[in-house]
C-alpha cells in the first residue's frame, strides 16, 4: 500500500483523473486524521498492490500520474 | 474520446483558473461573522469571513480553503455571486445551485438569479461525480452557516 501527495494537485483531483484513466484509488484522510496533520497534510491518495497486480498496470499508474500533473500546471 | 475531453467537462478553464488563484481566497481584514466548513471523511476545510451592510446584505466575502481544485472554484464563485444579497436569497441560489450540481440541469429559479447561475453553470458538470458532489457545496454550507451564527458546518 502505497500513500502519496502530488505537489501540483490535490488528491480528489489525482483520483478522479485516475478514475477517468481506468484506475482506482482511494483519496482523502484514510481515517488517520492525526498522521496527516502530524505529516502536514490535508490529504493523501492511496494505491494498493496485491499479488495479482501486474508490472503493466504499475507502468500504467505511473504514466497516469505523469498525466495528472501535466493536467493542474 | 481522449483524457483531455473526458475530464474537461469536470475540469473546465473556468474551475482550474479559479482553483489555482482564486480571487476572494483571503481572510477579509474586517468580517462580522464566519464560519467553518470541515468534511473530515476526504480532507476538506474551508474558513468563509463575511462583511455585512447594516441591512444583512453581503457586502465581501472571503475565505481560507485547504482543499481540492472543485472545493477552491466552488468557493471563488460563490464569493462572487452572492455579493449583494441578502440572507434568504443566498440560500435560495444555494439551492438552486445544490439542484445544478446533483442533476446536471438547472431547475426553475427566479430571473434574480440568472446571472449568478450562468457564473456557477462551469460547476454542473460535478453532477457526473457523485462523491464530488459535496467538494462543491462545502464552502456553501460554510457561508450559510455564517450567516445563520452557527460557526461550523460539515459535508460528509
Amino acid at each position: 500500500v502505497v500513500a502519496f501527495a502530488l505537489d501540483k494537485a490535490h488528491a480528489h483531483d489525482v483520483a478522479t483523473l485516475l478514475d477517468r484513466q481506468g484506475i482506482a484509488v482511494r483519496a482523502g484522510h484514510h481515517c488517520a486524521e492525526p498522521l496527516m496533520h502530524r505529516f502536514g497534510l490535508d490529504s493523501t491518495a492511496r494505491a494498493s498492490f496485491g499479488i495479482y497486480t501486474t508490472h503493466e498496470e504499475i507502468d500504467a499508474l505511473a504514466t497516469a500520474l505523469t498525466r495528472v500533473r501535466e493536467f493542474f500546471t | 474520446m481522449t483524457f483531455d475531453d473526458d475530464v474537461r467537462d469536470l475540469y473546465q478553464e473556468v474551475i482550474l483558473d479559479h482553483g489555482r488563484k482564486p480571487r476572494h481566497g483571503h481572510r477579509l481584514a474586517a468580517y462580522d461573522v464566519t464560519a467553518k466548513g470541515d468534511n473530515p471523511m476526504c480532507g476538506d476545510r474551508v474558513e468563509v469571513f463575511v462583511k455585512l451592510d447594516p441591512d444583512g446584505a453581503i457586502v465581501e466575502t472571503g475565505f481560507e480553503a485547504r482543499g481540492c481544485a472543485i472545493s477552491v472554484a466552488s468557493a471563488d464563485l460563490m464569493a462572487e455571486t452572492v455579493q449583494g444579497r441578502g440572507k434568504a436569497d443566498t440560500r435560495a441560489l444555494f439551492e438552486t445551485f445544490r439542484e445544478l450540481v446533483r442533476t446536471g440541469k438547472c431547475p426553475e429559479h427566479d430571473a434574480a438569479l440568472d446571472t449568478s447561475l450562468e457564473r456557477l453553470e462551469p460547476l454542473a458538470g460535478v453532477h457526473e461525480y457523485p462523491s464530488r458532489v459535496k467538494c462543491a457545496t462545502l464552502p456553501w454550507h460554510a457561508l450559510l452557516a455564517a450567516l445563520d451564527g452557527t460557526r461550523e458546518a460539515s459535508s460528509e
